[in-house]
């Protein structure tokens, strides 16, 4: 019968998974586009949750204090471009949409 | 948890199976497995240093069988001892080892 070899973890359970304090998440925010472009909207909708102004508040259009811009008036969305590399959002009445 | 069976015959060590795992820590910090294995290693070598036909062994997923095949004075108090600091172990560890 050969010696026992001296193994220290013989009776340990299965090999260590090293433990990690990482793997937690906050839920994401949904943000981004609540409306399209060229649809109807009613006064006081939601048209683009975001973090800072990636899109600018435009015509009948308001920022929120949480950066979200709603419109004022009820009417058709338009994304626009603003000056060289910005954007924003107008609302524009049905009678008046360009 | 590590369980320590004991089969004796005519008050004579016959059989002891060591199964199981201790829990006390991950594979590598496991204090107590680690003084089980040595505890239990030392033993067995040490006999089988008197005689390799004193005692077999089989490792297993599950643990160790050990059958003692002799039975004069020194291969039992020898694994007298190694049950008896299995035992203190289990005293001072008893959600991780246990004798029987």
């Amino acid at each position: 019968m050969e010696f026992l070899k001296l193994n220290i973890q013989l009776f340990a359970h299965h090999k260590g998974q090293g433990s990690t304090s990482n793997g937690r998440d906050s839920a994401g925010r949904r943000l981004g586009a609540k409306a399209a472009d060229g649809e109807f909207v009613t006064a006081g909708s939601i048209l683009y949750r975001q973090r800072g102004t990636k899109i600018y508040p435009g015509i009948n259009v308001r920022r929120g204090n949480d950066d979200s811009l709603y419109t004022t008036v009820d009417g058709i969305v338009r994304f626009e471009r603003l000056g060289r590399d910005k954007k924003q959002v107008s609302v524009y009445p049905v009678e008046e949409q360009k | 948890m590590i369980n320590v069976r004991i089969t004796k015959e005519n008050a004579k060590y016959k059989k002891i199976d060591i199964l199981g795992h201790a829990m006390y820590d991950d594979y590598g910090k496991d204090i107590v497995c680690s003084a089980a294995s040595s505890i239990v290693t030392t033993t067995v070598n040490g006999i089988l240093a008197l005689d390799k036909d004193n005692l077999s062994y089989m490792i297993s997923k599950e643990g160790l069988y050990i059958t003692i095949k002799s039975t004069d004075k020194t291969t039992q108090i020898l694994i007298k001892n190694m049950v008896s600091l299995l035992k203190e172990l289990e005293i001072n560890y008893p959600a991780n080892i246990e004798v029987k």
